[in-house]
């Protein structure tokens, strides 16, 4: 954990001198791209704590960004309530939908866990849909953008360092836990879970803080999605959602805080870079039309890839690269 | 004083008696061999007593019956165990698996375990000395931060014997121990035990199959055959006995 070798601290030095200067070097546009990455690197690492850490499967990360999304959207509709309320508000729903979530993990396990908190997906989606007609919102909730002594935060170049601060400090909170006694019974009964039991592990409990410490984090970045583009809608929470947050944990490394970020950051860019690949390309005119498709497609190549070639993902890959040199 | 004592139980899955009235008990700080055939009912006792099966019967632990409870309220009450393959969290580092054990006795909770506070903090640092001087005592202090999927098959046993004293049990279960280790680490084994009984005190259920190591260790002898008591006694004298022989050896 704490091997400082010159290699790691240069790496390390690199990328935070780089992540500070962007916002002075970068168009709005990349910058755009990097906040995106930055909010997925949020979701990401929840769904890692649940999935590569706790060993707990769940196809209802869009269900739970939707929900972090809807109760910022809705305090800000109907009572005006500012971000500071918003966010955390988002983050108790999260909560306590997590209970909900992970009482079929008490149960259920592998696919028919999948599927069970696949359903509830459906139930969040089926809630926020309806407020939307019944309040006559049928496109979608229009929210203030966030405002701190005065100062609006409404483009690219604000949010990048409020995003940044916000996902440094999910990744310090996620670190912390792991190395505490939560992260330990969660890889205990990731292993196995009678064992874990017979060390006085009480696996219903630990399996649920896992899903309400996930569920938490990920609605408070579902908040902070609806702030960032100042408009909430349920389409934007499809099932697509959670197989992109699926892939980025397992094509950044399961089980490793660095691959969840590492994977948000290929996920959330490889549709842009198929955009910019299909612009290059000659027939570029009867490309366009399928660049939707394209980008399914590839998600399912790229993912297949790294399940059957690297099931270490990403990180797995720069493990290898490290490991060449006998450190681990 | 009995620290533990099972009560007639009895268990059968479908139409197979796995257990009849099974008998036995064990005293403050003694050690206990369980021997008998394969298939005799050995394991199924010990999943008896930590709460993965329900006999009827009784099983009482210091008085209390604690037939019905889960297996995490079992160890909360001071019983740990071993299991014959290891089965160590192949996902810690040997420190971190003893710590996992520590789990009951660590006190915090995982809010102020991510914001790092100092309450928190504090029982890590205080849980990790408890556990250095277990490691101390199976000689795994050198290899606290090793992966355990990096250490050989007899290493992770022990691993797994550590942490089961990292519970801070009264009473320990250990199931087949010596089983997949060498000569050489059986006499290792053998060292841990007996200092384990000196130095800490704790009961222990010691399932074996190496009748030397049985002779050699053991307090006393329980013998099942085909899930029922068939001898129980100072190592000695069970071992001599024609019974204990016959279900070793078939007829003689």
């Amino acid at each position: 954990m704490s091997d400082l070798s010159p290699m790691r601290v240069v790496t390390a030095l690199v990328a935070i001198a780089a992540l500070i200067a962007l916002p002075f070097l970068a168009s709005g546009a990349t910058l755009d791209i990097a906040n995106q990455i930055l909010l997925a690197t949020i979701g990401a690492i929840a769904l890692m704590l649940l999935t590569g850490f706790a060993g707990q499967i769940s196809l209802g990360h869009a269900g739970l960004l939707a929900a972090g999304a809807f109760t910022a959207g809705i305090l800000a509709q109907e009572i005006a309530a500012p971000f500071w309320i918003g966010i955390p508000a988002a983050a108790l729903t999260g909560a306590l939908l997590g209970v909900i979530f992970g009482l079929p993990s008490l149960r259920l396990r592998g696919i028919y866990l999948a599927v069970s908190t696949l359903a509830l997906h459906f139930l969040v989606v089926y809630v926020g849909g309806e407020y939307e007609t019944r309040r006559g919102f049928s496109t979608g909730i229009l929210i203030d953008p966030p405002v701190v002594f005065g100062f609006e935060f409404w483009d690219p170049v604000a949010w990048y360092p409020v995003l940044l601060v916000v996902a440094v400090l999910v990744w310090l909170l996620a670190r912390n836990l792991l190395r505490s006694r939560t992260g330990r019974a969660w890889a205990a009964i990731h292993d196995t879970e009678p064992v874990a039991a017979a060390l006085g592990i009480n696996v219903a409990r630990t399996k649920l803080w896992a899903f309400v410490i996930s569920s938490a984090i990920t609605a408070m970045a579902g908040a902070l999605f609806a702030y960032y583009r100042g408009f909430v809608s349920i389409e934007a929470f499809s099932l697509f959602v959670t197989i992109q947050y699926v892939a980025m944990i397992i094509i950044g490394g399961m089980g490793s805080l660095l691959g969840a970020v590492l994977g948000a950051a290929f996920v959330t860019i490889l549709p842009h870079a198929i955009e910019a690949a299909s612009g290059v390309l000659p027939s570029s005119g009867g490309l366009a039309g399928s660049i939707f498709a394209m980008n399914y497609a590839a998600f399912g190549l790229i993912m297949i890839a790294f399940l059957v070639f690297e099931p270490g993902g990403l990180v797995g890959i720069l493990r290898r690269i490290g490991g060449k040199r006998g450190t681990r | 004083m009995s620290e533990l004592v099972v009560d007639k139980i009895s268990l059968s899955f479908g139409g197979l008696q796995v257990l009849n009235e099974v008998s036995l008990s064990v005293n403050e700080g003694e050690l206990l061999a369980l021997i008998g055939p394969n298939g005799a009912g050995k394991t199924t006792v010990f999943n008896c007593i930590s709460g993965l099966y329900r006999p009827t019967g009784a099983v009482r632990f210091r008085g209390q019956d604690i037939i019905g409870k889960k297996p995490h309220e079992v160890a909360a009450l001071g019983i740990a165990r071993t299991f014959q393959h290891g089965e160590v969290f192949a996902r810690l580092n040997v420190a971190d698996n003893l710590m996992a054990a520590r789990h009951l006795a660590i006190r915090s909770n995982p809010l102020s375990e991510m914001l790092g506070l100092p309450g928190a903090r504090r029982q890590e640092r205080e849980h990790r000395a408890q556990i250095a001087r277990i490691l101390d005592l199976c000689d795994l202090t050198a290899l606290a931060d090793t992966p355990v999927t990096d250490l050989p098959y007899g290493t992770q046993k022990l691993v797994g014997f550590a942490r089961a004293l990292a519970l801070g049990p009264s009473l320990l279960l250990l199931d087949e121990p010596s089983a997949g280790l060498t000569r050489e680490e059986r006499e290792d084994l053998a060292y841990y035990i007996l200092k384990t009984k000196a130095e800490l005190g704790i009961a222990m259920i010691w399932i074996e199959h190496d009748m030397q190591m049985v002779a050699d260790l053991a307090d006393r002898i329980h013998v099942l055959d085909y899930g029922r008591s068939l001898a129980d006694g100072a190592p000695e004298a069970v071992l001599n006995d024609p019974g204990v022989i016959k279900a070793y050896l078939g007829t003689v």
